[in-house]
């Protein structure tokens, strides 16, 4: 089955953040309230309960031009080749046949391995179901013939949900419009990171403007766990059982390792 | 609005000023987004500060707050000087032609006729020359030195882009952009709109801003077309509405001017004081008669319009003049259906003051608001302790305070007018929460005791209750529909309700027609015993069908219903050329078939009107003189003049006038001067809260998304300040202080306004002490002191100081 | 209880059928068949319009009949798709609409009414500090004594020069722009009817 995929234009969107409630509305997930530190972006990174995200970031590079405050629309970027999917011990994650990347909440113990493994660092736990949580490119929509929830309300079409080869199309001419209409760096994000994300970006600008990773990596410890550790899970599972207490601290440690990722604000 | 939102696809150039679209009515870039894709509009944005609206702008131009009549003068002087108006629009629309008596003038910032010690201009002075057989005086080829358009020339004159650029603080190349860009819709076959919001309105010279962007759209001939216009972007659901009926103390419903006891002491006089002699409101008593046959069906309008309340003459009735009274004990009980003045209201610190004086109030909301609660503990809490109006502990406040809680909109039955003026209804999803009532049951329960206390009085004084007529069921539930019926107008058979009324032209003036609000009939045409079918708001044909093989404009006409009888472009006479021919080919909303006017939408104009006829030109049927009005007569003055904020960090460099010269100094002693207060200060709302916050502080989804106050400053004044981003600052002025998170930003640059460096600042106003996200009022900043004609206070330009917390 | 992806689907199974008619492209006939495929599973979406901002944008509020004495349950609430000014979208603010009224609880999940909704009439005695809960008639019949008694005290019949003027400046009111057109009708007509000139709205400010 062709690939099916949300594009995101940057060119058109507004930030006014409908995506990330309607994904809220959809997915039945409750509010994360945290403090505001001085950016309009108030989730530095997805939650447990919060798939999709807006980053803001402000950049000023010509003193004389306008500043420029970039918008992006942050959620799972449905990997071809998911490193979340290589790495969890339970083999919950999966693809499905027209690209999404999917999770069986009912094996997931909750360990956090995805998380780590993520180049864009996006499965987030949910404590209250020991669960580790992402976006679903609304799978169970799309699949009753519906757009993701974040496509459906967004006023400017700034989203749009397709074929991936159809919006790759539109991606192209898209930016060749914008590199002759004020955006000489406009550029595709997706078409060939990581070999191919099911999720394609058309950016204004380069990708570290955006607070995209230029060349995105699978972090380097992966290929030691699918080497060494997988092989022999069997026996790791009941110790991830334990708890989360347990996994969470695993994780943390190898979180901190892999450093601090998607920085956002502008200080 | 002038013309309605999905039109913005049909526009060439948007100029957005004094609002922040994007973020406030963020759909209204469904339809820009549109236009530049299709049809390669140009999207300008004019801003104190880089917004969501600006990042998607294709020009950015910053200005000052508060400068925007200087910005529109220099742009109205660069068009007139370089003679790109829409000359025939001009010609024939508006009164560009018309000769001004001698007795005009104007000299140092002052026009003739001004009387200091009563801060008002005897208006007479600016009058139009008439012939000896009463017309207006004109000089077609708009040449004569004393005619309108060579009387702007002069004025505007003095406005070039270096004084320009000197007060807004506008860099020229920008300046010239933006002019540039929207000059070219001065072509006849280009057209522009303008859409602003309250950082147009909320400035002492508020209503001579929008005065002056009319001006601009009348010069370029945009108004009245598809794709142009004067658009109001309305900040609520149904402030639209709220202003049709009049919940105001100036006007009754249908803008009507309501009456004043010496002016109007009988119902004869009110109707010969209040009915031009040409125009379309000559129709003004047939609305008058049947809105108080509306309300008091059992008697004749001369004796029932003494009913309605007259108020004292030239007395000042606004928001701020009410909160002035009730600060001042004058006022006993106050009803509040779903406001929150304590966060919304200028000097917040003096309203939540004036509150604690009432004897009563009644609150209902679907929540507590600050106001409900304006006599807790959490309403004392302060930053710091300067404590200007003398905030009171609930242990001294003597106000009952009865809470009625109202259910939510999509729990109830009922239509809500957008800002297009589209009247849409919605249905009853869910049952209301609670015990929560719609508020059309509140006011029907409430009229119902009130009349049953009244029962049996003979006092003339009571006649106004006893005689009104509540005809909306036997119990207390009301029937939506015979609201609905009452709002379009019936006639009166044997004293009874008989048949719906077509639209406003079946009134009469004679007491044999109901109408509760002229503007509205045509909601409810028929009565057929189908209000699915019959209450047009309950429309949901969403078919774009154009007229004829005409290409339609997106008017959908029979979506909902429309005010006026489903107009959706609101002077589309000017649509065509005076000859009655489409400007333009690609977006025809009406022109002249030979016998009629005909189109993608209703005429606003006499269907049978030859346009080579008699006053088949006079495009603008809801004026005397039925011409666009490029000199008016505002309580400012006929041309719009640029003057500083009442607070302004600089001297006034056209005229030696610093502030408005006809606003009411509430309070003088509360001016605050720059050497205390160096920094400009606004207020603004965000796309994820809305007005004083009690709907979207109530929701966790919105809560979490802008989760307290913040105030956008530059970095530089940061640094100067010692201010870290993310960190609690305190802001100060003459009347409180606040504390805020500082989000120091790129996109607030401090400006060079008359070679001194100005900081600007500016603070969310969405904020308060309930719900899941909390903070200070920025109000608790704000001025008392309003526009010189409606008295709206001046929120987005006042002095300021900022400090570390 | 963990709630499954397969949990949701029970829940919302129904609901996603008839959202299918309504989601994709403009189509006029979209709600109106919606309603109709609703009527055999359960699953309603009543139209209506957006509270906030002046656009005037549609929203469709999806329903299912609960026990009867529940009413009917919320599920959704989602832009318009025939309405022709969104099409189907809303901003940040018509997205959030579901929370009007109720809420997903950040401990458990679950669906519970929007705590902060008021839900009983109260009543705060002067210099009290606390709220008493009253019944609604008991509320309606001491609003309307108190504005008799303020009416019947400031009501000025006929100013000094003898003009009928038929005002109560001590009485006043504010707010509606948040109202339905029907509801300004009674507000408007109940105002006046009491003589009050200090009447306002949001339009002013």
């Amino acid at each position: 089955m062709a690939r099916k995929t949300n594009l995101y234009d940057v060119s058109k969107c507004i930030a006014c953040r409908a995506c990330q409630v309607a994904c809220k509305d959809w997915n039945q997930l409750p509010a994360v309230i945290e403090p505001f530190k001085g950016n309009y972006q108030t989730h530095k990174d997805t939650n447990g309960d919060t798939y999709t995200i807006v980053k803001f970031i402000e950049h000023e590079d010509d003193p004389a031009a306008d500043v420029q405050w970039n918008f992006l629309k942050y959620q799972c970027m449905h990997c071809f080749e998911p490193a979340c999917m290589d790495v969890c011990p339970r083999k919950c994650i999966y693809i499905n046949d027209w690209g999404a990347v999917l999770k069986d909440y009912d094996n997931c113990i909750g360990c956090q391995y995805c998380s780590y493994a993520c180049p864009f660092h996006i499965p987030k736990y949910r404590k209250r179901q020991d669960i580790v949580t992402k976006c679903t490119l609304c799978y169970e929509r799309v699949e009753e013939g519906l757009t993701p929830a974040c496509v459906r309300t967004c006023p400017t079409d700034a989203l749009q949900f397709g074929d991936r080869d159809e919006l790759m199309q539109y991606a192209e001419e898209r930016v060749k419009f914008l590199r002759v209409n004020g955006f000489p760096n406009a550029t595709i994000y997706g078409k060939f990171e990581l070999g191919g994300l099911n999720m394609l970006y058309v950016l204004t600008d380069s990708p570290d403007k955006f607070d995209l990773p230029v060349d995105p990596k699978v972090p380097g410890q992966i290929p030691f766990w699918q080497n060494w550790v997988q092989p022999y899970l069997g026996w790791l599972i009941p110790l991830a059982l334990l708890g989360s207490a347990t996994s969470f601290v695993t994780t943390r440690i190898l979180a901190n390792k892999h450093g601090e990722h998607g920085e956002g604000g502008h200080e | 609005m002038t013309n309605h939102f999905i039109d913005m696809k049909n526009t060439d150039c948007a100029l957005i000023i004094g609002s922040n679209t994007a973020e406030n009515h963020p759909m209204s870039f469904k339809w820009l987004t549109e236009a530049r894709e299709k049809r390669g509009a140009k999207i300008i944005n004019v801003d104190p500060r880089f917004t969501r609206t600006s990042a998607r702008s294709d020009i950015y131009a910053p200005l000052r707050s508060g400068t925007d009549i200087a910005f529109i003068g220099g742009m109205m002087n660069y068009i007139l000087e370089n003679k790109l108006y829409h000359e025939e629009y001009l010609r024939w629309f508006t009164n560009a032609t018309f000769i001004v008596a001698d007795s005009y003038d104007f000299n140092d910032g002052l026009f003739s006729g001004y009387d200091l010690a009563k801060r008002k201009y005897d208006k007479s002075q600016w009058a139009f020359k008439k012939t000896e057989d009463d017309q207006y005086e004109k000089d077609m080829t708009m040449e004569d030195p004393r005619c309108v358009l060579q009387l702007m020339k002069k004025h505007y004159a003095r406005y070039d882009i270096d004084t320009v650029c000197k007060i807004t603080g506008t860099p020229k190349n920008k300046f010239l952009e933006v002019a540039k860009a929207y000059a070219a819709t001065g072509a006849p076959d280009k057209v522009g709109t303008i859409l602003y919001a309250m950082g147009t309105t909320q400035h002492t010279v508020g209503t001579e801003n929008v005065r002056s962007y009319a001006m601009l759209q009348l010069l370029l001939g945009n108004i009245g077309r598809a794709g142009g216009g004067v658009n109001a972007l309305r900040g609520e659901s149904n402030v639209q509405g709220s202003t049709d009926w009049a919940l105001l103390f100036h006007i009754i419903p249908g803008y009507i001017n309501s009456p004043e006891a010496q002016k109007h002491p009988d119902y004869a006089t009110f109707l010969a004081k209040e009915t031009p002699k040409t125009g379309f409101k000559v129709n003004t008593p047939k609305w008058v008669a049947s809105l108080l046959k509306s309300y008091w069906m059992d008697d004749d309008p001369e004796k029932s319009y003494h009913y309605l309340p007259k108020r004292i003459d030239g007395k000042q009735y606004a928001h701020i003049a009410l909160f002035e009274a009730m600060y001042n004990k004058e006022i006993e009980g106050l009803f509040i259906w779903g406001s929150n003045p304590i966060v919304g209201g200028p000097n917040a610190n003096k309203e939540q003051a004036a509150l604690a004086n009432l004897k009563w109030m009644v609150a209902i909301d679907l929540w507590q608001t600050e106001t409900s609660e304006f006599w807790s503990y959490k309403a004392m809490d302060r930053p710091t302790d300067n404590d200007v109006y003398k905030i009171k502990r609930p242990e001294e406040i003597d106000t009952e305070v009865f809470f009625l809680p109202a259910c939510s909109s999509y729990e109830k039955d009922g239509s809500i007018s957008n800002s297009g003026r589209w009247m849409q209804y919605r249905w009853k999803a869910v049952d209301p929460v609670g015990e929560s009532k719609a508020d059309l049951e509140i006011a029907h329960m409430l009229m119902r005791r009130l009349k049953k206390l009244y029962e049996g009085s003979t006092k003339p004084q009571d006649e106004p209750i006893t005689r009104l007529t509540w005809d909306y069921g036997d119990s207390d539930h009301p029937d939506i529909n015979k609201v609905a019926r009452d709002i379009n107008g019936f006639e009166i058979v044997n004293g009874k309700p008989g048949k719906q009324l077509l639209n406003f032209t079946k009134l009469k003036d004679d007491g044999t027609t109901s109408c509760a609000i002229w503007i509205y009939s045509g909601c409810y045409p028929e009565d057929t015993g189908n209000p699915e079918k019959d209450y047009l708001a309950r429309r949901r044909d969403n078919r774009d069908v154009g007229y004829s093989d005409v290409k339609p404009i997106g008017s959908y006409l029979n979506w909902a219903w429309c005010w006026p009888i489903n107009r959706r472009i609101i002077y589309n006479r000017c649509s065509s050329t005076p000859e009655g021919q489409p400007w333009d080919m690609d977006r025809v909303s009406i022109f002249w078939d030979g016998d009629a006017w005909v189109g993608n939408d209703i005429p606003d104009f006499g269907k049978n009107k030859d346009p080579n006829g008699p006053g088949g030109r006079n495009a603008f049927i809801m004026r005397p003189e039925e011409v666009g009005c490029l000199y008016s007569t505002c309580n400012e003055g006929p041309l719009p003049e640029h003057y500083e904020p009442w607070e302004s960090p600089v001297k006034n460099l056209l005229g030696s006038q610093e502030f408005n010269p006809v606003v009411i100094e509430w309070e003088p002693d509360k001016r605050g001067t720059s050497d205390k207060y160096p920094i400009v200060g606004t207020t603004y709302r965000v796309t994820e809260h809305w007005q004083s916050g009690v709907m979207t502080r109530m929701q966790p989804w919105l809560a979490e998304l802008v989760p307290n106050v913040f105030v956008e400053l530059s970095e530089q004044l940061a640094r100067a300040k010692g201010i870290k981003n993310g960190r609690e600052v305190i802001i100060s002025t003459t009347r409180g202080d606040i504390k805020a998170v500082a989000c120091v930003t790129k996109r607030i640059k401090p400006m060079n306004i008359q070679g001194q460096e100005v900081h600007h600042i500016g603070v969310i106003w969405h904020f308060g002490f309930n719900g899941y996200a909390t903070g200070d009022p920025a109000n608790r900043l704000t001025p008392h002191i309003g526009d010189g004609n409606t008295l709206i206070p001046e929120y987005k330009a006042w002095l300021c100081d900022i400090r570390r917390a | 209880m963990k709630v499954t992806r397969r949990d949701f689907f029970k829940v919302t199974g129904a609901t996603v059928a008839s959202f299918a008619v309504v989601d994709l492209g403009f189509d006029m006939t979209a709600t109106a068949s919606a309603i109709k495929g609703t009527r055999t599973n359960g699953v309603k979406p009543v139209p209506s319009i957006c509270p906030f901002c002046g656009c005037g944008c549609g929203l469709v509020v999806y329903t299912r009949d609960g026990a009867p004495a529940d009413g009917p349950q919320l599920l959704s609430i989602q832009g318009d798709p025939d309405n022709p000014i969104n099409r189907g979208s809303a901003c940040s603010k018509g997205s959030a609409m579901f929370n009007l009224r109720e809420i997903y609880d950040p401990e458990t999940g679950k669906q519970i009414i929007n705590p902060k909704r008021m839900a009983k009439p109260l009543y705060r005695a002067p210099k009290s500090t606390k709220w008493e809960e009253k019944d609604w008639e008991w509320m309606l019949t001491e609003i309307a004594k108190r504005v008799k008694e303020t009416r019947d005290k400031h009501f000025e019949h006929k100013d000094k020069d003898g003009i009928i003027v038929n005002r109560c400046e001590a009485l006043s009111s504010l707010g509606g722009a948040a109202l339905d057109n029907e509801e300004l009708q009674l507000v408007s007509k109940m105002s006046r009817s009491l003589g009050m000139t200090f009447l306002e709205n949001q339009a002013r400010i």
